[in-house]
């Protein structure tokens, strides 16, 4: 079956990249401890919500300040499945997917119309105003929250087998899982159109390409991506407002452009920055001062900075920017040699 | 009757503060087309300053006129420190367009860790320099306090300070040529550059006394301005984002909308009701109230 002519194909060739990964991160996931596997399950959210913007803003062009908003839904989508209803959890999860991506397209539609700070605010009153409304309705569970559990891992899986094991198992294989759609999207004619729209809206629409419906199809699957981030973020915590902070919405974006907005590969660049963050600034306030004010505002204050430095110096991310780099340095090597 | 004027009172004195945000964001976005989500940082930072003076010296003009101008002096720094830079550097790519309103939220991370850092994010109560307990006419006592009062005169003072600004000196006249168009105002002689680091010095000033204004009697922390921020939005797009005029209309019609959303259909609608406002406003009327040929006459 491995023959090279399996493998000239590049979806094939996707494929199975993918599924190696998998393999590799539960490999690892068996070799480290707990709380290592829980910020290994918390990475895989925050890299496919991530992800998320990065197919909406890098993409498709539109910025989101406040996909915590998407998140939310779909958590409370997944949380409000499994305790009405309580169908198998792979259910559950695409209950929350098609619900957000519902709420995204009915946003969406709206959205497209928008340019740049007009969307940005409007996301972002979002992300404010929408988590306190769960404080309004009775059955959303008010400031303590919805608990959504999907419950404990399968028996043969063994007794060792811990509940953290299990989230990141889960998270883990969902995050992979929408990667490879998501890469399939993007390398397909929509993910061509979103580009071509981005570039240049007049040009795209003199190709035939309806730069609005594609920038609506763009909210929608993003918006569901983000949902089932924030399902599988309200798996491994609780389902609360208090869950989904404009801080969250800050951290994505954060992570989004750390990772470089025009590339998908970089998310995991970008969900791994966000882990690491807070580890830092807890060792900066336990060498520096126990104080709360420390550990409650450093990383804070580094998401900043590194935002701002990033914007200043490598706007398409440092990824992308090393390559330009590298490429500047070849060019200049074939001048010298002609 | 009686409650309709209250409603209607409290909702100027609220929609004065709101419209005090939109102007700060409209002034940034006329000089350099960034809508600035710092400003709520900025705003916060001058509040805490405030709040400061305040506990040290019991004065809370005082108080006032400091904070207020060390918000003029922040802007004023953002802009030729940070904003400057930023519009030089980041003009290729197709990050380009979204660069310098992420730098802005980097910002506003940046000066709520400070703040956080010095002020620690515990609450403070910020006492209110005049009485909030409500008039009292006959035997009724009214929700609109002598602290309403202020803060609606306050903001009057400041807008026509502005407005005689805009209108009648050398300098409004060149923010105003700069706004609506930069070659041609770099032509007849106008500091371009110049014009738009006052805009921002004159945004960080009214996001300062907003925040001042509307944190007496509640409780200060570093985010509690976030949704002062989001308020202001709705307020200068409801006028247009261009509009001066326009912005301050717009946060006396938000102000006073919710105040009736407030008082007859109860506290759980405000959100919901911004951002339906937010939303028919943008699909309706992407120009606002004021937008287009009102704004540049503004």
């Amino acid at each position: 079956m491995h023959s090279p002519k399996f493998l000239k194909n590049p979806n094939r060739r996707r494929l199975l990249f993918f599924i190696f990964l998998g393999w590799l991160l539960l490999l690892i996931g068996d070799r480290v401890d707990e709380l290592r596997v829980y910020q290994g399950a918390l990475i895989a959210i925050y890299t496919l919500a991530i992800g998320s913007v990065i197919l909406l803003t890098g993409y498709s062009g539109q910025l989101s300040i406040g996909h915590g908003a998407f998140m939310a839904v779909g958590a409370y989508a997944a949380a409000l499945t499994q305790i009405y209803f309580s169908p198998p959890i792979i259910i559950t999860f695409l209950a929350a997917v098609i619900i957000t991506a519902i709420f995204g397209a009915l946003l969406g539609g709206g959205a497209a119309r928008l340019s740049g700070p007009y969307l940005a605010g409007t996301t972002l009153a979002l992300a404010l105003g929408l988590p306190t409304l769960a404080n309004q309705f009775e059955f959303l569970g008010g400031e303590t929250g919805l608990s959504f559990d999907v419950g404990f891992p399968p028996e043969r899986y063994g007794f060792d087998f811990t509940l953290y094991k299990w989230f990141f198992w889960i998270a883990a294989l969902a995050t992979l899982i929408m990667f490879w759609v998501m890469q399939n999207i993007l390398k397909s004619r929509y993910g061509r159109a979103w580009k071509a729209g981005r570039s240049n809206q007049a040009a795209a629409e003199l190709l035939g390409i309806h730069v609005g419906r594609r920038k609506v199809l763009a909210f929608t699957v993003s918006a569901g991506v983000a949902g089932l981030a924030g399902a599988l973020l309200g798996m491994i915590s609780i389902v609360s407002p208090s869950a989904f902070p404009l801080s969250l919405s800050f951290a994505i974006i954060t992570g989004a452009v750390l990772a470089g907005l025009t590339s998908l590969a970089g998310s995991i660049l970008g969900g791994l920055t966000l882990v690491i963050i807070p580890e830092i600034a807890e060792a900066i306030s336990k060498n520096v001062s126990e104080s709360e004010a420390v550990s409650a505002n450093v990383p804070g204050l580094i998401t900043g900075v590194l935002l701002i430095l990033t914007v200043l110096f490598a706007p398409n991310g440092p990824a992308e920017q090393w390559h330009h780099h590298k490429e500047k340095k070849k060019l200049k090597a074939k001048s010298k040699g002609s | 009757m009686q409650q309709l004027i209250n409603t209607l009172l409290i909702g100027v004195s609220i929609g004065s503060i709101y419209a005090l945000m939109a102007l700060a964001l409209v002034l940034v976005w006329r000089s350099t087309r960034v809508v600035n989500f710092a400003q709520a940082g900025q705003a916060i930072l001058s509040t805490y300053i405030a709040w400061e003076v305040v506990n040290r010296s019991g004065s809370f003009l005082m108080a006032f006129i400091l904070a207020v101008a060390i918000g003029g002096l922040i802007g004023g720094l953002v802009e030729s420190g940070l904003m400057r830079v930023l519009l030089k550097h980041a003009n290729e790519g197709p990050v380009a367009a979204v660069a310098p309103v992420i730098a802005t939220l980097g910002l506003l991370a940046v000066i709520r860790a400070v703040v956080g850092l010095i002020w620690t994010n515990e609450g403070k109560r910020f006492e209110s320099p005049v009485s909030t307990a409500g008039f009292v006419i006959g035997d009724a006592t009214l929700p609109f306090s002598r602290l309403n009062l202020l803060i609606i005169v306050t903001a009057a003072v400041v807008m026509i300070i502005f407005s005689i600004i805009f209108q009648k000196t050398n300098l409004g006249l060149a923010l105003r040529a700069a706004a609506y168009n930069p070659e041609i105002a770099r032509l007849s002689g106008v500091r371009v550059a110049t014009t738009r680091t006052i805009g921002w010095i004159f945004a960080g000033a009214a996001g300062a006394v907003a925040g001042i204004l509307v944190s007496p009697n509640d409780s200060l922390t570093p985010n509690s301005l976030d949704t002062l921020l989001v308020f202001g939005f709705v307020a200068a797009v409801i006028g247009g984002l261009e509009s001066l005029i326009g912005a301050v209309v717009g946060g006396l019609v938000l102000g006073v909308g919710l105040s009736f959303v407030l008082i007859y259909l109860g506290t759980s609608l405000i959100f919901p009701t911004t951002f339906v406002v937010l939303v028919l406003i943008l699909l309706l009327k992407p120009a606002g109230l004021f937008g287009a040929k009102g704004a540049r006459s503004a």
